[in-house]
């Protein structure tokens, strides 16, 4: 192992914050509270994301591993924006 | 670690095992594969104000379920893990199994939703918001299958101890590899769930 792993504490505290925010997300979506369909997908979806993130830096150990890993993973988010500059701009043109 | 041991993980001019790069690398193409096919996705999607439709309907507990069954996964392969650091083989075994297990209940649960789909004579070419349904679980329930046949594998190691001595470090890919699964899950299921 390049570095030492977390606790077995920790893995548990971060299960018990994924499985709230997961529940959180179903009570959101499915309650039909009184709030515009975008505010609600907005929520669940940032959710969604901090969800992915704590897996990503305490189950996947990014937090504390080699910053290079970070830079692998992050690699196709930026060929991902690339990408969609691309789609824009030439969604733009048309105008 | 042994001498043969060191010999299968050679030191790397990053400080990274070889083994442990490559699959950072491999779950970078992954992370295009399924960005390519969530793209579509949310591009048909938003092409259509009324999406899915009355017909489009998803059983949100069974998706619920699938969720916190993947979530717990991810955790115990993790704390497979924690306990493979301290060298608790035993309990590398126990909790490796339990992985397995959530991971096969994972998919007899989308079993069911298959099933119950194709007996309403829903299949993936009944509608675009369907084709998007069974392309984007099925392909992530078959990176499921590939995680459970990958734990199986290193569970295989663990039932020695010279074995594990050997082989130790590749349960640390596959946990890597599981929670990639559970991260593109955690995505799939608001989207095509909740939303």
């Amino acid at each position: 192992m390049t570095n030492a792993l977390g606790s077995a504490k920790t893995y548990v505290k971060i299960w018990v914050w994924l499985a709230g925010l997961m529940l959180v997300s179903v009570v959101l979506a499915e309650a039909g509270l009184a709030m515009p369909a975008r505010i609600v997908a907005a929520v669940v979806l940032v959710l969604s994301l901090v969800k992915a993130v704590l897996v990503a830096l305490y189950y996947m150990h990014l937090k504390t591993d080699r910053r290079l890993l970070a830079m692998v993973l992050a690699a196709p988010f930026l060929l991902v924006l690339l990408a969609l500059g691309v789609i824009f701009s030439s969604t733009l043109l048309h105008f | 670690m042994t001498t043969h041991a060191a010999a299968l993980s050679p030191p790397s001019a990053t400080g990274i095992p070889h083994g442990k790069l490559g699959m950072w690398l491999f779950l970078a193409s992954e992370v295009m594969f399924f960005t390519g096919l969530i793209g579509a996705y949310l591009v048909l999607r938003l092409g259509h104000p009324a999406w899915p439709g009355p017909e489009g309907h998803l059983s949100v507990p069974l998706g619920t379920l699938n969720t916190l069954v993947l979530i717990c996964s991810s955790t115990t392969i993790v704390l497979a893990l924690a306990a493979g650091e301290r060298g608790a083989l035993r309990t590398v075994r126990l909790w490796l199994l339990a992985t397995i297990l959530l991971g096969a209940l994972f998919l007899v649960v989308k079993g069911f939703e298959y099933t119950a789909k194709f007996s309403h004579h829903i299949v993936p070419s009944t509608t675009v918001f369907w084709s998007c349904y069974f392309v984007l679980t099925g392909f992530h329930a078959l990176h499921v299958l590939g995680g459970i046949i990958f734990n199986v594998l290193v569970l295989s190691y663990a039932a020695s101890e010279a074995r594990w001595q050997l082989f130790h470090q590749r349960l640390e890919l596959a946990g890597l590899y599981w929670h990639f699964v559970d991260i593109v899950w955690i995505f799939l299921f608001p989207l095509l769930y909740l939303l």
